[in-house]
């Protein structure tokens, strides 16, 4: 191979290795992203049962319920709908009624939403940016100060 | 505030003197093609790395005969270095730079600094003349004492009714507990430690209150403060005719010049005459809110007086169903669960047993955990 | 006095800013001797003002001085004196000032040791580190003043945030911005190089030990704040791929790169226009990372309080700097000499394989950090690109790289011999397939990506080990020769050694959690036990205590071994800080060997047990100790002699000086 064949060959396996990064990249952000929807988006989102999304809202008041266990059962709502959430872990320290969270999980068959992971933030003013920027929209909470 | 200034000046000058500092100092030369130095740095370098058998005579050799070729190319840029040049612009230049630190710094200053403001450092605050002291930083002051000697028993007993003064109901409890628990049991204490139970309780005479009151009696059977609240639970349990007999005597008891006694005539007249010049609602929260400036007595006896209000209208305008939810909560709050329970009936007859309001009411109440009497 | 002082050093450090970013700018244009002279004594100037600034602000800290809106907001009389000298930083505002500080910091050192550095140059840098510390002062001044009083003060504040107080935060967020902010030094040394339109072999000599030092820092502040956010959150997760902790990743990864590249930029005057602009992303990156924590726009589990007038602001700087320098970068890239060529299989065509791949990762760390913001603003869809995307794309480009990483230091420059230098690995290839095969057979028979994992980590190792064997000449002189050059060999050998073989360290650690990781969730009454992976725990009860500012339930679970022995005691609480009565969850963590047990209770449950989540945690702590085995390697490559000299010694163009 000449000097020139040497350097194209060079420069094209370069490209062809950012060309296949470029791909896994986009690949993967098709694949391993999940939405966000509050409680009112979800009739119009039409998701199956399985579906992976991230649900937000407040933790509606009066719908904490602990089971046998671990398993633990509240609500999340945006004060026009409602979801019923079924979880099985430690919910953070902040979790409260009427503190927002953010779930993330899928709906089972009979609509109700089994969450594999709840966050709150630790911070006690905190409220999720998607979940107050939903909320504002809707005018039912106002930033504080 | 002049201390200040100086120092300010001073650290201005020191910027300034920053600025001018080169000028004060020869002119310092200009050296470019420092590359060659570098390279003649890398070549002594292999020398070494060859000594120590790092790299074989023939990679020395290549790298040499590569850094040399780099210093020859090296050395043709040398020739175009800067030249030197101090004229009329440079002094420009440096005049306004340094007439910009003082300008910048100072107009800045004054327009973000609050330059008169003396630092307070939260000890020194504590430690200055009590009389100059704002009743908070008298507080602060005596539990800072008590943090440091959480066993002296007397701070306990000055600091327990000044925190029930203030409305930190909550402290006082346990500061109360405390000076009991390090001081013994007495009278005012156990009557102060009722009435910080009562506050924390929203004004509401609790069991535990209570029992406090009755230890506070058991020690002095005089005390107006026990005998005042024992009277007050009982009215609070509806019982407003003993509360009432009760609060006759004790003020029979106490000599002329007692503050209690006008108390007692306020809380007899909210309890005998629950006078409605405008229909009552309840206590809003503001009321509530509003009721924090008056004496506990008054507060309590002005929520009942407003909750008989709240019945009595009730009785008038059976079809209201957020007025029965108001009055049936208020019973539930004031802890007289017989009246609200009865609350609940008169409300699901007067709103038509098969209503959905009247079962939205049943719901209603049974999150507070009242439900019908029959119901069973 | 000492709060309005401080207040005053600022707007004075801005002031001097301006001048020392301006001045010898100018001065280095005019080629004016005495106007680039001014950039210096300016920056030394402008450190001691800012230091003076910072110290004020944690003696008003230290006071308890509660007519300082910061110190009333975040801290509180009560609190442990080492928290309350740490809260200094443990908000926007102070911390932004304690990252101005270590920027002056960085501008002083420059201007301290750069006196044989050439002139324009020297100038040229301590301006652009002028702009930067201008841009920065501005910043704090208009929109997060820690100065700001109150009047009357309060008489208690509302204390600092109970998550942070605890010692993680007196080493992380300093450590974190030393690293952040020393890449700022390679940028003013790019955009210099790019202002004079010449870059020499000066440049690359002096770019190095800073780029090092940096990257040392970043490591140690990215490790820290993991191992924090492991033992504080109590969820027993070391990394999150959260948009935070990427914001440090990719100043990391960048500056990985760059340290590579101007390995090969020093040695070969080769890349260097890909050295330059490494250098400018890098330091981008740390900007970009700035602006993400402290605006808002990306939900993150960890971030502060925010402020979007503070996100647009710092978004026009991140504008000017990011673009400015990019668009210099585009003009005059050109004008810079390329030069060192070499063939592709050869120690620079490995760093470039290295600098391909750190930086393509670079690239999809940023993709998906970004990803859901770009998606937002084009349809409104709010999105979330978690761990399942950085692990597929980040975990395959690190496979090829960390295969690779073996071959790199045994390479001849210019022109290598890959067969034999395959040869040379023979030896670590054979360890690694046999730890391979021995963890396969004996540790875990299920998971192959386990036992491929720990192959590479000891491929890793081993091959960092034949390194040093060969510099030192093993195979060809005795053992005991070899050895004594061992010794003499010079740091930056040892430095790559280290470094190399950290990354293994980390990586076993980082196979052996996830895959080996034993987890168990339940409830527990007391006296009940919970075998996790061999290790008997028994629930003992619960006690309550009262700290300082806190009051919690401590559960006291007694640990045995799998034979009946006692082997301690582990303790997990819930708290509550009375003053913002915020609950927090405190994990116990009991280290064997290098592995842990990691116990985090929840909440009580109705017939009186409580919720326990517990896990074995082989090998984690390598994660950690990986992570400093490179600051080893890093410190022994900056301590090494032949980095530390700029330039010859002075002495020699001390003679050459014009009479």
């Amino acid at each position: 191979m000449t000097r020139k064949q040497k350097r194209l060959t060079v420069i094209v396996s370069g490209l062809a290795f950012l060309a296949a990064a470029a791909a896994l990249t986009f690949y993967a952000l098709g694949q391993r992203t999940s939405y966000f929807y509050m409680p009112a988006d979800l009739e119009a989102a039409n998701l199956a049962p399985g579906e992976r999304f991230r649900l937000g809202g407040l933790v509606a008041t009066g719908s904490i319920e602990r089971g046998q266990g671990l398993n633990v059962r509240f609500a999340v709502t945006d004060h026009e709908q409602t979801v019923n959430v079924r979880y099985s872990g430690i919910l953070p320290d902040l979790f409260r009624e009427e503190q927002g969270v953010v779930t993330e999980g899928a709906f089972d068959e009979n609509r109700v939403f089994v969450a594999d992971s709840v966050l709150a933030k630790h911070d006690e003013t905190y409220m999720p940016r998607e979940v107050a920027d939903a909320l504002k929209e809707k005018g039912v909470w106002q930033e504080e100060e | 505030m002049i201390a200040f200034w100086i120092a300010a000046a001073l650290m201005t000058a020191a910027a300034c003197l920053a600025v001018i500092w080169p000028f004060l100092r020869p002119q310092p030369s200009l050296e470019a093609g420092h590359d060659v130095e570098i390279y003649r740095d890398q070549l002594s370098e292999i020398d070494r790395d060859m000594m120590r058998g790092a790299i074989s005579p023939a990679e020395a050799d290549e790298a040499k005969t590569e850094i040399s070729r780099r210093i020859l190319r090296a050395a043709e840029d040398r020739a175009t270095g800067p030249e030197h040049a101090d004229g009329k612009l440079t002094r420009v230049v440096a005049s306004l730079a340094i007439l910009l630190v003082p300008v910048l710094g100072l107009g800045g200053y004054l327009y973000l600094g609050s330059p008169a403001m003396p630092d307070q450092a939260l000890a020194v605050r504590l430690e200055a003349n009590p009389s100059t002291n704002t009743i908070d930083e008298l507080i602060a002051r005596a539990e800072r004492h008590l943090v440091e000697n959480p066993q002296d028993g007397r701070g306990w007993d000055v600091l327990a009714p000044i925190y029930l003064r203030v409305g930190r109901a909550e402290d006082a409890v346990i500061a109360f507990r405390n000076t009991i628990s390090l001081n013994g049991s007495n009278a005012a204490r156990e009557a102060g430690l009722g009435d910080a139970l009562f506050r924390v309780a929203g004004n509401v005479v609790t069991a535990e209150s209570r029992e406090a009151f009755e230890r506070a009696l058991g020690y002095d059977g005089a005390d107006p403060k026990a005998r005042f609240f024992l009277a007050l639970a009982l009215a609070q349990q509806g019982d407003t005719a003993s509360a009432a007999e009760r609060w006759r005597a004790l003020s029979d008891d106490l000599p002329q010049d007692s503050p209690w006694r006008g108390t007692i005539v306020q809380a007899l007249e909210r309890v005998r005459e629950a006078p409605a010049p405008q229909p009552g609602s309840g206590p809003t929260a503001e009321e509530i809110e509003a009721s924090a400036d008056m004496t506990q007595e008054d507060r309590a006896a002005m929520i009942e007086g407003m909750v008989a209000q709240l019945a009595e209208r009730m009785r008038d305008n059976p079809d209201d169903a957020a007025g029965w939810q108001r009055l049936i909560r208020s019973y539930s709050v004031l802890g007289r669960a017989d009246d609200a329970r009865a609350a609940l009936q008169s409300g699901v007859e007067g709103l038509g047993a098969e209503s959905s309001a009247a079962q939205e009411l049943i719901g209603f109440a049974a999150g507070l955990g009242i439900e019908l009497p029959e119901s069973r | 006095m000492t709060v309005e002082i401080g207040h005053f050093a600022l707007v004075l450090a801005f002031a001097l800013a301006v001048v020392q970013a301006t001045v010898p700018m100018l001065g280095a244009r005019l080629g004016n001797a005495r106007l680039m002279a001014i950039a210096a004594p300016t920056a030394m100037a402008g450190f001691a003002l800012v230091t003076l600034s910072f110290g004020s602000l944690v003696a008003a800290y230290v006071a308890s001085d509660f007519s300082v809106a910061n110190v009333w907001q975040n801290s509180h009389s009560l609190k442990p004196m080492l928290y309350k000298v740490t809260g200094t930083w443990g908000n926007h505002e102070g911390s932004m000032l304690l990252w101005v500080l270590i920027l002056v910091l960085f501008g002083a050192l420059v201007a301290m040791f750069s006196s044989n550095l050439p002139a324009t140059l020297r100038a040229n840098v301590i301006a652009v580190q002028g702009w930067i510390g201008a841009a920065f002062l501005l910043f704090i001044l208009a929109t997060s003043n820690p100065f700001v009083r109150l009047d009357p003060a309060p008489i208690e504040g509302r204390d600092l945030n109970p998550i942070l107080q605890d010692i993680g935060l007196a080493v992380h967020p300093p450590l974190l911005y030393l690293g952040y902010v020393g890449f700022s030094i390679s940028f003013s040394f790019a955009v210099a190089a790019l202002i004079e339109g010449r870059i020499d072999a000066a440049w690359a000599r002096w770019v190095r030990p800073w780029v090092l030092a940096a990257w040392i820092f970043l490591t140690g502040g990215i490790a820290m704040g993991s191992y924090w956010a492991y033992y504080e959150l109590g969820w027993g997760g070391f990394w999150f791929w959260d948009p935070v902790e990427n914001a440090s990743f990719m100043p990391w990864l960048a500056g990985t790169a760059l340290l590579h590249s101007a390995l090969v930029m020093e040695r070969r005057s080769a890349l260097k226009i890909w050295t330059v602009l490494l250098a400018i992303l890098t330091f981008s990156l740390s900007l970009l990372g700035t602006f993400l924590v402290r605006s808002g726009v990306l939900t993150s589990v960890h971030a502060f309080a925010t402020d979007p007038a503070r996100g647009v602001f710092i978004l026009i700087i991140l504008g000017i700097f990011i673009g400015g320098a990019l668009t210099l970068f585009a003009l005059r890239a050109s004008e810079l000499k390329a030069g060192g060529f070499f063939q592709p299989i050869s120690r620079e065509g490995a760093l470039v394989l290295n600098n391909l791949f750190l930086s393509t990762a670079t690239a999809t760390v940023l993709i998906g950090t970004l990803y859901p913001l770009v998606i937002e603003a084009l349809t409104g869809d709010k999105i979330s690109v978690g761990a399942p995307f950085f692990n597929l794309t980040f975990g395959l480009l690190m496979v090829p790289l960390l295969l690779i990483v073996p071959f790199g230091p045994l390479l001849a420059w210019k022109r290598g011999d890959l067969s034999a230098v395959s040869q040379r690995l023979f030896a670590a290839f054979g360890v690694g397939l046999a730890v391979a095969l021995v963890s396969l057979v004996f540790i875990d028979r299920v998971s192959v990506f386990a036992a491929l994992g720990c192959g590479v980590a000891a491929w890793l190792v081993a091959g960092s080990v034949t390194d040093l064997a060969f510099k030192s000449g093993y195979p060809k002189v005795g053992a005991a020769i070899a050895l004594r050059r061992l010794a003499g060999l010079p740091g930056a050998s040892f430095g790559t050694v280290f470094a190399h073989a950290g990354l293994g360290v980390t990586l076993l650690g980082l196979v052996s959690v996830t895959a080996l990781e034993v987890e168990k969730f339940v409830t527990m009454k007391p006296g009940e036990t919970l075998d996790v992976a061999g290790r008997v725990l028994t629930f003992d009860g619960m006690t309550p205590l009262r700290g300082a500012n806190f009051v919690e339930d401590q559960a006291r679970f007694s640990i045995a071994g799998a034979d009946g022995k006692s082997l301690g005691e582990i303790v997990s609480s819930k708290r509550v800080y009375t003053a913002r009565r915020m609950p927090t969850t405190e994990a116990g963590i009991r280290t064997f060997g290098f592995s842990q047990l990691y116990v985090s209770i929840g909440d009580p449950t109705e017939d009186g047990g409580i919720v326990v989540r517990a896990w074995w945690k082989p090998n984690v702590t390598l994660i950690w100790l990986g992570a400093v085995v490179m600051m080893v390697g890093g410190v022994f490559s900056l301590a090494d002699r032949r980095l530390r000299i700029g330039a010859p010694a002075a002495r020699r163009r001390q003679s050459e000086r014009p009479a």
